[in-house]
């Protein structure tokens, strides 16, 4: 079987799977940040 | 070769020095009058303008010392596996397919078939255009040597946009490959361009993603065709200084471009941002995103500007032109949230500043021009009426500054092809000169009507109004002047609304606020004529480029194959009606 998403043709995608994982580009969330996100607003000045 | 570090350092002292002399010219200019808030204000936005125009103009200096020629990989080198990714959303198959059969014959001339593979990624959600692609995929495979190296899938749900697309190719398919050359639905590229990414990137274990600056093609309107000039005669010098500032952490424009599959994959999965779009949710500009990971990871990220034969059509009038503004105006807004992301190279954080102010710049012009206005119109305040001779000079100093710092590297680039022959290659010098002269006069007219679009879209971004991801609509030339009206109105009313508050209360500045209304109060007849094509056949003394004196072989082949299809199609229009962009049938 054949990599083949939802439509599937004679030459569909070889299957040779590959991880894929999601990164980490958000800091954990402290209070200072919640506060300041309350603020999102004034955040840009 | 000197330290990239040394050369950003420098070009950050010189725009910082640069704009602060801006700032202490205006103060100058405002101190015999005496200083208030709003003049206090004034000077803050124009260090900060000034510093982000210095900094463009430092990236186009920096290109007139670079040296043009390409430094090929060994042609020895083995090749990898590249996957030549062609994700799609609600495009016209057949301007698209006729593109990859293209670049398909491209590599088979060079005899290198074996190593290159085409996927068509399709995000399309139109089911007609769906059914579209599944018929004109059928017609690629009759393509030499198609069956086994051209694919074709469609997902049902486009979750993650382009990214998504992409990921989903290499979870599902990416261990098959070495490395995947991404391109958009308008890219082109030579075989042996491809050829050539593949070699560096075999010859460099190191380089993680490989970009070249795609000029722009067919355009066909003023606008386009002003754009193209602009593309292939200016923009390589800016691209080679702003490499050099770059170094090894350099960007990603999200097409034509090769990516080592392992170093993708093991750092740019890109995670759903928290809260909701435009801030939150998927990651919009991906492809500065996903250079920072690679950077992050140790991975070379080169922007290569000597490599030629990369190719990619551009809009065609400034309306559509500001419909993909939006949404990179949101995607670029939305990486607020990732400039303190963990691990970064400083250089990839200032790079989001960078694309940040790319539109937040325009506010702040309109800022300082309401604050200009506010200023002049305070009973108090004297100095824009009567200025003292002394600060008559330093006011004029800084709008030569501020003229100079725009169009200089544009003249020293004319400049240098005069020396070294470039300017041939556009016509020849008188071509050339007037080309550029056009090209600054017709941005000029065009930067106030951009200024009000982008700052339409920042205040729409920042209210929270998500712009989604409309379907580009290649190929749509002619705007009329009813249509640049409906789309443009409220910037000609804001432009006679200033002018008319400035003749009331501030009729001082009314000489200083006029060429920036003007081009306002024009803006449907700008843009109308702007989207207009020159006469069929007849050769436009302005914006020749090599591309449109000499096509690319590759240019060549897809006008054949396009031509072909389209007389081989038995309902020509049916493409063209469900696409909605209509496309003249070439002979």
């Amino acid at each position: 079987m054949k990599y083949d998403s939802d439509i599937s043709f004679a030459n569909a995608l070889p299957e040779a799977p590959m991880a894929m994982p999601k990164q980490k580009l958000e800091r954990p969330r402290t209070f200072a940040r919640t506060l300041r996100s309350m603020f999102a607003a004034l955040a840009w000045f | 070769m000197t330290s990239p570090v040394l050369i950003r350092a420098s070009a950050l002292c010189v725009a910082l020095m640069l704009s602060m002399v801006a700032g202490w010219l205006f103060i100058d200019f405002s101190a015999p009058g005496g200083l208030n808030w709003l003049d206090l204000l004034r000077a803050v936005l124009i260090v900060i303008s000034s510093f982000w125009l210095c900094w463009g103009s430092a990236a186009g200096l920096l290109g007139l010392f670079v040296s043009r020629r390409t430094i090929a990989a060994p042609s020895a080198t083995p090749l990898g596996m590249t996957a030549i990714l062609v994700p799609i959303y609600n495009e016209d198959p057949v301007a698209t397919f006729s593109r990859v059969a293209a670049m398909n014959r491209s590599i088979a001339d060079l005899g290198f078939s074996d190593w290159f593979h085409f996927a068509i990624l399709s995000d399309t959600t139109n089911l007609e255009i769906a059914a579209q692609e599944a018929v004109w995929f059928e017609h690629l495979l009759r393509e030499s040597r198609a069956i086994g190296r051209i694919f074709y899938r469609r997902r049902s749900q486009n979750i993650g946009k382009k990214a998504g697309n992409v990921e989903d190719f290499i979870i599902h398919s990416g261990a098959a490959y070495d490395y995947a050359l991404i391109l958009d639905a308008d890219s082109l590229m030579e075989g042996s361009t491809m050829v050539e990414m593949a070699r560096r990137m075999q010859a460099d274990p190191h380089l993680g993603l490989l970009q070249t600056l795609p000029k722009i093609i067919n355009a066909r309107s003023f606008f386009g065709r002003s754009m193209q000039f602009s593309s292939a005669y200016l923009s390589p010098a800016f691209a080679r200084g702003s490499a050099l500032m770059q170094g090894s952490e350099g960007p990603f424009w999200g097409h034509n471009a090769i990516v080592r599959i392992t170093a993708f994959a093991a750092n740019c999965g890109l995670p759903i941002l928290s809260g909701k779009p435009p801030f939150g949710g998927h990651i919009l500009s991906h492809d500065y995103v996903e250079a920072a990971l690679l950077a992050r990871a140790g991975w070379k990220v080169l922007l290569d500007p000597t490599l030629t034969g990369s190719f990619e059509e551009g809009p065609e009038n400034l309306i559509e032109y500001a419909k993909r503004d939006r949404r990179w105006c949101q995607g670029n807004l939305q990486h607020r949230r990732l400039i303190g992301a963990p691990g970064l190279r400083w250089w990839n954080r200032f790079a989001f500043v960078q694309g940040i102010m790319a539109y937040m710049a325009s506010p702040l012009w309109l800022l300082l021009l309401a604050a200009s206005i506010g200023a002049a119109a305070m009973p108090n305040r004297t100095p824009w009426i009567m200025p003292s001779e002394q600060a008559e000079n330093a006011v004029w100093s800084l709008v030569i500054g501020v003229t100079v710092l725009l169009i200089l590297p544009k003249f020293l680039i004319f400049w240098r092809g005069v020396f070294d022959g470039e300017n041939r290659k556009f016509g020849g010098t008188l071509r050339a000169i007037a080309s550029v002269i056009a090209e600054v006069v017709f941005s000029t007219l065009s930067a106030p009507i951009m200024l009000m679009l982008q700052s339409r879209s920042v205040g729409q971004v920042l209210l929270g109004l998500d712009g989604g991801w409309p379907a580009t609509k290649r190929e749509q030339n002619h705007i009329t002047l009813a249509d640049a009206f409906a789309h443009s109105w409220w910037i000609m009313l804001f432009g006679l609304g200033t002018l008319l508050a400035a003749a009331v209360f501030a009729p001082s500045i009314m000489l200083w606020i006029l060429p920036a209304m003007l081009p306002m109060v024009a803006a449907p007849l700008l843009i109308g004529a702007g989207s207009r094509t020159a006469r069929h056949g007849r050769r436009t003394i302005l914006f020749d480029t090599p591309t449109e004196q000499a096509p690319a072989p590759v240019m060549l082949e897809r006008e054949r194959i396009l031509a072909r299809w389209r007389a081989e199609t038995l309902e020509p229009h049916y493409v063209v009606d469900v696409v909605g962009s209509p496309i003249a049938v070439e002979a």
